[in-house]
């Protein structure tokens, strides 16, 4: 049984981690949040759910900065489809709108994809991390991009190029017919 | 026309910045190129993935104008720790990305539970594992005098690879930490890092993670400090 000191302690543990993927992460929640669900409160409400799963599941939380963003992010929309679920479940009050999101692939297989992209574009040059962001988070042109980051077209391309190949090469073989998965 | 030779145009096919008529020329030279029909296809998975990534993912700090969200979150938080005694893993969902990235056997350390004194007591070598044990299952221990850290490993081999379960205690709260897994030629593999909480300083921590490395070849698993100074090695 903990003591009174041994439970400030892990108080104090707690809301270090709280704070700590508030202040590093929080924009980042937010911002996904509010685009998925096109409320701002829906969206705060989101984003404290994915700090407290956080919180209450410390198992999940892995070794780099991109690793725990792509968890949080990974949450945030699954807690807003369930939402969105939960909703369709009840009978129809209004007509559909634009912000149910359809669920497009397996869980776990998107929560990989996050983690392993974040991760993996952690370790990029930030020159190649740029450009990456730019063409395919952000869906710009070559063009655009170049504008943006204030480098020749054809900067961009060779950049980009190389840094499809690099990213390529630092993310892990799918493993095959592996035994004990789980 | 022609595909240049060094197939750079294989490179603007992949990010789209080539006119119809290099497009047709590049599809018919990929129509009779394994090789090149192999580089096109990865690299349309990493774009593929890069695109399945919100483009919020690249936003830093805390959000603005949301104190209020902070205050009520840690709100939620000691009212859920005064009606509790103790902390156990309650989601499911984080189950499921456990298994996933177990699943990916890359180096990342998926568990993260505070161990009191009779975990890491049946984490130790000789006493009863908490599940069947796996053939070829090891385990090893060591203290180091000078660091006071101690380490307890369970090695459970897999397909060329071997998952690590941890105990780690005696390392003050604040230091970052790896598990690293040497193999007997020298290769180095990081399953994963972590913050020794105030309360794994006090009470130990226990680990979940996997390594790349054939089970056979792994000579020694150390824990040291995030600027490569060991804290505690055991021999394997």
């Amino acid at each position: 049984m903990a003591g009174p000191k041994a439970r400030d302690r892990r108080n104090m543990a707690d809301e270090a981690l709280i704070r700590s993927l508030f202040n590093e992460h929080g924009k980042a929640m937010l911002g996904y949040a509010t685009r998925l669900t096109n409320d701002r409160a829906a969206a705060e409400d989101v984003v404290q759910e994915a700090m407290l799963r956080a919180w209450r599941s410390p198992d999940s939380l892995i070794n780099s900065k991109g690793s725990v963003r792509g968890w949080l992010l990974t949450v945030i929309r699954n807690i807003v489809i369930d939402r969105a679920r939960a909703r369709n479940a009840r009978p129809p009050e209004v007509a559909e709108t634009q912000n149910t999101v359809p669920v497009e692939r397996d869980h776990a297989e998107q929560v990989v994809d996050h983690i392993v992209v974040l991760d993996a574009l952690e370790r990029l040059s930030s020159e190649h991390r740029d450009v990456l962001v730019q063409m395919y988070l952000q869906g710009r042109t070559v063009g655009e991009t170049a504008e943006v980051l204030g480098i020749p077209s054809g900067t961009v391309k060779s950049r980009s190029y190389y840094a499809l190949r690099a990213l390529r090469d630092l993310f892990p073989k799918r493993p095959t017919g592996m035994e004990g998965a789980a | 026309m022609r595909l240049s030779d060094n197939h750079a145009d294989i490179d603007g096919y992949v990010i789209g910045e080539l006119d119809p008529e290099m497009v047709r020329v590049v599809e018919e030279h990929l129509a009779l190129c394994p090789g090149c029909r192999e580089e096109v296809r990865s690299l349309r998975e990493v774009q593929r993935l890069l695109a399945s990534v919100p483009m919020e993912a690249m936003l830093d700090g805390p959000p603005d104008d949301a104190d209020l969200l902070l205050q009520r979150t840690l709100r939620e938080v000691r009212s859920e720790e005064s009606g509790t005694t103790g902390r156990r893993t309650r989601w499911a969902a984080a189950a499921v990305a456990v298994a996933a990235v177990a699943a990916l056997c890359v180096g990342m350390l998926v568990g993260w539970s505070t161990a009191d004194s009779e975990q890491l007591a049946s984490a130790a070598p000789g006493a009863p594992a908490p599940a069947p044990m796996r053939p070829g299952t090891r385990f090893v221990t060591a203290q180091d005098p000078g660091t006071g850290a101690r380490l307890t490993v369970r090695l459970v081999p897999a397909s060329g690879w071997v998952r690590l379960n941890a105990a780690v205690s005696g390392i003050p709260a604040g230091q970052a930490c790896h598990l690293v897994v040497i193999g007997q030629n020298g290769d180095r593999e990081t399953a994963g890092g972590w913050l020794v909480s105030t309360r794994a300083a006090t009470m130990g921590v226990t680990l979940d993670g996997a390594a790349l490395m054939d089970p056979a070849k792994v000579s020694m698993v150390v824990v040291e400090s995030t600027n490569g100074s060991p804290l505690v090695a055991a021999d394997v």
